[in-house]
């Protein structure tokens, strides 16, 4: 792999599995690669986001499918009403 | 994962089910407990959500996502009557990090979706590295975890780009 991916999976194993004493000395030499930690921690941020936002649409519309049974819907309705 | 969730199609028919099978379990301890049939929705789509982010350990989930239901409902019956903010707990968590604005998730899911696309099925949905390369069209799984980091050095580099631009603009 080219260099950048090589530097870009290092800071992956970092983020998500652990740090190293070697890369947490290469973090306090080396500023750039500190704020290249910050982009991708974000960018993670974004994926899981982007994740729940599909996942939620894909829940919302389980439930359009499953309240458009009207005997499934009079069952739940009538769990609601008082007295 | 398992492969019960590689798909769309696999995952809406797996909530499909849970919803028939459990919705209603949930939506009548919701009501004993005084709820409406919206707070009972919103509270087991929390707990699908949550369920499904931690799908790898649970084998039961009936009792699992019920469970989860009825700690939200808990929660947020407790929040209610005290007029506070939800709290932690079990609660999904929105934002444990500097919240992505916006305007580069709207970027990310026209501009970038492919790559988001194949992002998301490694890191959210934690698909094996085999099905990730057949899924999306990859001769090996290594060609599939390069094609990954690319991506991620790709959309890195929006994150980047747009938050400059932001910074700029508001200065």
């Amino acid at each position: 792999m080219r260099t950048s991916l090589n530097k870009i999976k290092a800071i992956e194993e970092y983020l998500l599995g652990g740090s190293t004493p070697v890369f947490e000395a290469n973090l306090i030499l080396d500023p750039e690669l500190a704020q290249e930690v910050a982009l991708q921690r974000e960018t993670y941020t974004a994926i899981r986001q982007y994740g729940r936002d599909q996942l939620r649409a894909e829940i919302a519309h389980a439930q359009k499918v499953v309240t458009g049974s009207p005997e499934f819907m009079r069952y739940i309705t009538r769990l609601f009403k008082k007295g | 994962m398992d492969d019960r969730f590689s798909t769309t199609e696999l995952r809406e028919a797996f909530f499909i089910s849970l919803y028939r099978s459990t919705f209603p379990a949930v939506a009548r301890y919701v009501a004993r407990m005084g709820g409406s049939l919206e707070e009972a929705q919103d509270i087991f789509q929390d707990a699908l959500v949550i369920y499904y982010e931690k799908a790898t350990v649970a084998d039961n989930e009936h009792a699992y996502v019920a469970g989860i239901a009825k700690r939200l409902w808990l929660q947020h019956y407790r929040n209610v009557a005290q007029h506070q903010p939800l709290n932690e707990l079990d609660r999904v968590e929105e934002q444990e990090e500097q919240p992505v604005t916006g305007r580069i998730m709207r970027y990310l899911e026209t501009a970038g979706k492919k790559c988001m696309d194949l992002l998301k099925a490694h890191y959210y949905d934690r698909l094996p590295a085999g099905s990730l390369a057949k899924r999306f069209g990859y001769t090996s799984t290594h060609t599939a975890t390069v094609a990954k980091y690319k991506c991620l050095e790709k959309v890195r580099t929006v994150v980047k780009e747009k938050s400059l631009a932001y910074a700029d603009f508001v200065e």
